[in-house]
């Protein structure tokens, strides 16, 4: 093998190379310039859970205690209590509500199973991944931070990236 | 029941079985499982909810197994596709009217319906019409109801009856109106809770737990109760250091007591976590100064310090709610810390003249159901001793047995009686004298009552084959009861038993008693010391006695009048946060369990009198345990003899103390004292002829009781609130007084906003 083969070898292997380089240019771009540009996700996409209220803005949840029950990392914490007054004043959509609901997120691993136990179709997972904190501490999630309408005031809040939108406020049980 | 053995064959294998038993029960026992709500060992027959079919040969049609009898030859199919087909068919109907809301309904886990469903119900129903949606309400401030979810198989109406005798809650109208309801809408009973417990489904449902966790979350632990000195077992539900509930159902707990528990057993469990309880030790420095919280360390050697000033002049007193482990501790602390003999219990009933003349054996409760002839002197055992009443009951009802009240009061069990000696106003020591003592005739002049009562009544007893029971409680003298005690053997012949039974007023009376042996009055302990270490609260007439002492340690659960004399208040551990044991009115020794950690800072009973005697330089060598504690009383104590923690395990089978009977003594002394009483009763007295309210003293607000607001509703009368839909207590102060401003917002809860929830969410489900 002589050496000018060799040259012609490589010099070919290079244009070959950047004839495919040149030609992906002029082309639509994929990759997402994070966190300078804003990401969307698919719908099926599991983030931090959002808590969801009905029509008129009462929390769908009854404290049954199935998401819970149902979660394999036990991150899940409820404390239910009676709420006896008539609908329009109660916190919740039903006499029984959660007084206080908290995820910790050291512990979820998105699964999903709380989602799929939920008999009201309370607790859904958003879009939301940028949880991360400089405090584990702060990783527990109180129900102030999972409800939906305060989820929507904060710029982490995003929804998915098709039209069938499964993040919304409120859905048909 | 005859033991003579027949043969029956039940799916192809032949089975030898006692005639008389019943199908379902030898099924069961059998291992072939049958479901069934209705039928409930131990009640009437009811055959309403037609779970429990089975194909009999020679039979028409499926037979209700619960109702059968077992025969000689009977040849049995429990499982065939023809049963399934109808047992699936029942359940789809029980389920026609029943809402899905399982994820509201405080049963939702331990719902026998959700089980048998996941069993025998088909995924989906096919009823498609609309549910008949009624509202949750309440029939009283401790017993919510929701009429949709019931089944109709009036477990509730048949344990009202026949356990509680109350009949307070019924079922009415007919057919597929049915409903179970109560007079007047509102539970005037005593509360007990039991329908709530036998209820298989959420259709009775306790409101101090209400809406609160859910059972599977709960740590179940199997405890003794701390309020009646029946001993009843029953389970803790805990989450987090919070004692949410306590029940007695079957698959928690075995005990003695079935599933049958009283109102404050069940119900009166707020102290427990209630914000009033004491959360470190306090000292007074100054008399007349205030309580400061200070740490253990400078409390026990405060405390120490004083004690050695007050040298031997120490009295100790303990409270017969303790476990035996404290009483015993603090006994020890008297004799081996202080070396004082000063020590006492602060129970109003003094068990000592009862045990020193036991001359029969104690009688458990099984043997009072199964009693022919029962004896009740004085007391009350339906307000105080329940589960004892609840057996007298099924004694009379189911067992034919004979029931003798002597009283001066008309008290409800009286009803029950087959003969009731109304003696005059306090003459039941000239009762205890007659009976023991039948040449003298002129005693029941003072009794009030004439010489053929007493006369028939020793006639029952002749002619009782089996077991005849004597109670008595603390309503009669000492003497009385000494004699009482004594001449009872003398009643046993070669046909019968005679048997004993105390009725203390608290869960460890008989504890006490066998704990401390050689005990002194309270009164006297009171009287004669300088210093004293005050373990529970003392009765509130005798805190006077406080006043003027050198120095007063008081180990308690909350503020009370005796803590408003002490110069150290300790904070004690409830029973819920302890081991240890109670001994009950039948001599059993039961398990106490701990449940949760100690709430706050504080710690058992005989931890904290051990951390000081080891102040004070006596080391009792218990190391903090309570099993070592246990086997030096065991060591000690001959009744307790030989008993270890891992022998009282399984509250299934009791183990009894072994009290053994003392031989007849000489009581002139006592007959003397019991005639000079009886002399000085007036001859003519007044009777007492009304019944007395039910839970008169059941629902009494005492420290213990009134951490549970409910109580306090209940004691003002139980007033039933306008709107059912709402929690009487949301409606009410806890005076009984309506709640005005508040209650408004509350009380304008309708009826259509209540079924609206149910109906979305019923008719939805079913239509999806």
């Amino acid at each position: 093998m002589s050496i000018i083969t060799d040259v012609i070898q490589s010099t070919v292997a290079v244009i070959k190379g950047m004839r495919r380089t040149l030609a992906e240019i002029p082309r639509e771009k994929w990759t997402v310039q994070y966190p300078d540009d804003p990401i969307t996700v698919q719908p099926r996409y599991r983030g931090m859970h959002l808590l969801h209220v009905d029509e008129n803005g009462k929390e769908k949840c009854v404290a049954c205690y199935l998401c819970a029950a149902a979660c394999p990392s036990d991150c899940i914490y409820i404390e239910a209590e009676d709420d006896p007054r008539p609908y329009e004043q109660r916190v919740g959509r039903d006499e029984r509500f959660a007084k206080v609901y908290n995820i910790d997120y050291n512990r979820c691993i998105f699964c999903g199973f709380c989602v799929e136990a939920c008999p009201k179709d309370a607790i859904t997972h958003g879009y939301n991944f940028e949880i991360s904190v400089y405090n584990r501490s702060d990783l527990l999630k109180t129900k102030n931070d999972l409800l939906i309408t305060k989820q929507k005031q904060s710029k982490n809040y995003r929804v998915a990236l098709s039209s069938e939108d499964v993040d919304s406020e409120y859905k048909e049980v | 029941m005859s033991t003579e053995l027949i043969k029956v064959t039940i799916n192809e294998q032949e089975f030898e079985v006692e005639k008389g038993a019943k199908l379902i029960e030898v099924c069961r026992e059998k291992g072939f499982g049958i479901p069934s709500f209705c039928y409930y060992g131990d009640l009437a027959l009811q055959a309403s909810c037609r779970m429990c079919l089975v194909r009999i040969e020679k039979m028409p049609k499926l037979q209700t197994s619960c109702t059968i009898t077992c025969t000689d030859g009977m040849i049995v199919t429990t499982q065939s596709e023809e049963i399934e087909k109808a047992q699936r068919a029942m359940s789809e109907f029980l389920l026609a009217n029943h809402p899905l809301d399982c994820p509201v309904c405080d049963r939702g886990g331990e719902c026998e319906l959700q089980e048998m469903v996941m069993d025998w119900g088909d995924l989906e129903e096919r009823f498609v019409e609309r549910k008949n949606a009624q509202p949750e309400k309440f029939l009283s401030p401790i017993v919510a109801n929701d009429p949709q979810r019931c089944i109709l198989c009036k477990r509730c109406t048949r344990v009202c009856d026949e356990w509680m005798g109350e009949e307070a809650i019924e079922a009415g109208n007919r057919g597929v109106n049915t409903v179970i309801g109560t007079y007047g809408g509102w539970l005037g009973c005593s509360q007990c809770g039991n329908c709530i417990e036998v209820c298989p489904t959420g259709t009775l449902l306790d409101g101090v737990y209400r809406h609160e966790t859910r059972p599977w979350e709960m740590d179940q632990t199997r405890t003794t109760d701390v309020y009646s000195s029946d001993g009843m077992q029953l389970s803790i539900g805990s989450r987090g250091g919070e004692v949410h509930r306590i029940v007695a159902r079957d698959r928690y707990v075995n005990g003695l007591n079935g599933e049958f528990l009283d109102v404050k057993a069940r119900f009166a469990h707020g102290f427990i976590n209630s914000k009033d309880r004491i959360k470190t030790p306090l000292i007074r420095y100054k008399k007349g100064g205030k309580l400061i919280p200070s740490t253990w360390d400078e409390a026990i050697h405060f405390v120490g310090s004083k004690l050695k000033e007050s040298g031997n002049n120490v009295g100790v007193v303990a409270s017969s709610r303790l476990t035996n482990e404290s009483i015993f501790t603090l006994k020890r602390f008297a004799t081996e810390a202080v070396n004082s003999n000063n020590y006492a219990v602060s129970d109003a009933y003094d068990l000592a003249p009862f045990f020193d003349n036991l001359s029969a054996p104690l009688c458990t409760h099984k043997e009072i159901r199964h009693a022919k002839t029962i004896l009740l002197i004085g007391g009350e055992p339906e307000e105080e001793q329940t589960f004892t009443a609840k057996q007298i009951r099924q004694a009379v009802r189911n067992g034919g047995a004979k029931f003798i009240v002597v009283h001066d009061t008309p008290i409800r069990l009286a009803a029950q009686a087959s003969q009731f000696i109304h003696v005059n106003k306090g003459s039941l020591d000239a009762f205890a004298l007659a009976f023991a003592d039948q040449s003298d005739a002129t005693i029941t002049k003072k009794l009030g009552a004439a010489q053929t009562e007493i006369d028939d009544l020793l006639k029952t007893i002749g002619e009782t084959e089996g077991d005849f029971i004597i109670m008595f409680g603390g309503d009669l003298s000492a003497e009385a009861q000494a004699v009482l005690a004594n001449v009872a053997g003398s009643f046993a012949s070669d046909t019968r038993r005679a048997l004993l039974h105390p009725l203390p007023l608290y869960n460890n009376s008989v504890g006490a008693n066998d704990m401390m042996a050689g005990k002194k009055p309270l009164e006297e302990v009171l009287r004669t010391s300088k210093a004293l270490l005050i373990a529970g609260s003392l009765p509130e007439d005798k805190t006077d006695l406080l006043a003027n002492k050198d120095f007063v340690v008081v180990q308690e659960l909350f503020e009370t009048a005796t803590t408003e004399y002490a110069d150290v208040v300790l904070p004690a551990a409830s029973f819920a946060e302890v081991d240890g044991t109670f001994t009950n009115n039948a001599g059993f020794v039961q398990r106490v369990r701990k449940a949760i950690e100690p709430i706050h800072q504080s710690k058992p009973d005989w931890v904290i009198a051990s951390m000081i005697a080891r102040e004070l330089g006596a080391d009792f060598g218990y190391n903090f345990s309570s099993t070592m504690v246990f086997k030096a009383i065991a060591d000690s104590v001959p009744a307790y003899e030989g008993l270890r923690y891992p022998l009282l395990k399984d509250e299934s089978k009791p183990v009894q103390a072994k009290y053994s009977p003392v031989a007849k003594r000489d009581l002139s002394n006592e007959f003397a004292a019991l005639r000079r009483k009886v002399e000085a009763l007036p001859e003519t007295s007044e009777k007492i002829t009304e019944t007395p309210r039910v839970g008169h003293k059941l629902h009494r607000v005492t420290t213990m009781t009134g951490k549970t607001d409910q109580f306090h509703l209940l004691a003002a009368g139980n007033p039933k609130p306008e709107n059912l839909l709402v929690s009487p207590l949301v409606q009410f102060n806890l005076d009984g007084t309506p709640r005005l401003v508040e209650m408004a917002e509350a009380a304008s809860v309708n009826v259509k906003d209540r079924i609206d929830d149910k109906e979305t969410v019923a008719s939805k489900v079913v239509l999806k």
